[in-house]
């Protein structure tokens, strides 16, 4: 009997979390076009649930799911839940001092303006989880 | 027992210096300081092995706290990396967390809040293969 060498690869996970329908589906379609198993959420309850049964490499988030700003402590959940995962931030409006400053205390590495294609901000995302990237890099786009 | 953790903290202003040093040695932290960016860049580039960095930006000039926070995330194993400011900025800001960084606070700053931070990230750097 001859044991298989190498394991297949595992699928890398995605987990997003969005109120808006329309833009879940195409952050679903752009990462699943990447290879990526992707997970949506509209709410909390769904995204914690989606956190105890999966194990995600990356993480989108929007800044506001029920209300402004409670993205954040989700992010940062995922930050400690999944420390090599690689969590970033969908924002309505152009970062200001004190997101950039909530993006660095939450751990997120991204923050991407809403009004980017979906498709750019995962290509941005596969980029930088290539290997032979700074696995600290982080940037506002 | 156990090791106490050890903090560099770099700022220009001596009030502040000595501050933090009171506040983080109560805590039961071994603190370390560097009254500016030159002398923290000594101190981590002769093997100096911290388990967090914290520093404040603008020194010799604007923003070279950078430069510490830099340093800092070159060591292995990497310490927490703090960056305490009265001058955030985006520009500063973004480089911050380019560069990583783990926390930034702006002055005045309330201490309970500092503290709750970096004992979070110490322990969290503590744990098996924990990264900050």
């Amino acid at each position: 009997m001859i044991a298989k060498a190498a394991a297949a690869q595992p699928a890398r996970m995605a987990l997003v979390v969005h109120p808006v329908m329309g833009v879940l589906s195409s952050f679903q379609s752009a990462l699943t076009a990447q290879g990526f198993v992707t997970i949506v959420a509209r709410d909390l309850p769904t995204a914690l649930l989606a956190i105890t049964q999966h194990y995600f490499d990356v993480a989108l988030v929007s800044v506001a799911l029920a209300e402004g700003g409670d993205g954040w402590p989700l992010a940062g959940v995922l930050h400690l839940v999944f420390p090599q995962a690689f969590v970033a931030i969908v924002s309505p409006t152009e970062p200001d001092v004190l997101t950039l400053q909530a993006a660095i205390n939450y751990g997120v590495r991204e923050i991407y303006e809403q009004t980017k294609p979906a498709r750019e901000v995962v290509n941005s995302i596969v980029a930088q989880l290539k290997p032979g990237t700074s696995a600290g890099k982080s940037n506002v786009q | 027992m156990p090791r106490k953790s050890s903090l560099l903290v770099v700022d220009d202003e001596s009030s502040v210096l000595l501050t933090l040093r009171l506040i983080l040695e109560k805590e039961g932290y071994d603190v370390i300081t560097a009254a500016s960016c030159s002398e923290a860049l000594g101190l981590l580039g002769n093997g100096g092995q911290f388990d967090a960095v914290i520093t404040d930006l603008n020194m010799e000039r604007e923003d070279i706290g950078l430069e510490v926070a830099r340093a800092a995330q070159q060591v292995r194993p990497k310490p927490v990396v703090m960056i305490i400011t009265g001058f955030a900025s985006m520009d500063n800001s973004r480089a911050a967390l380019e560069l990583g960084v783990d926390y930034m606070a702006h002055k005045p700053m309330e201490t309970p809040v500092l503290l709750a931070a970096l004992h979070r990230l110490l322990a969290k750097r503590s744990e098996p293969g924990g990264r900050v």
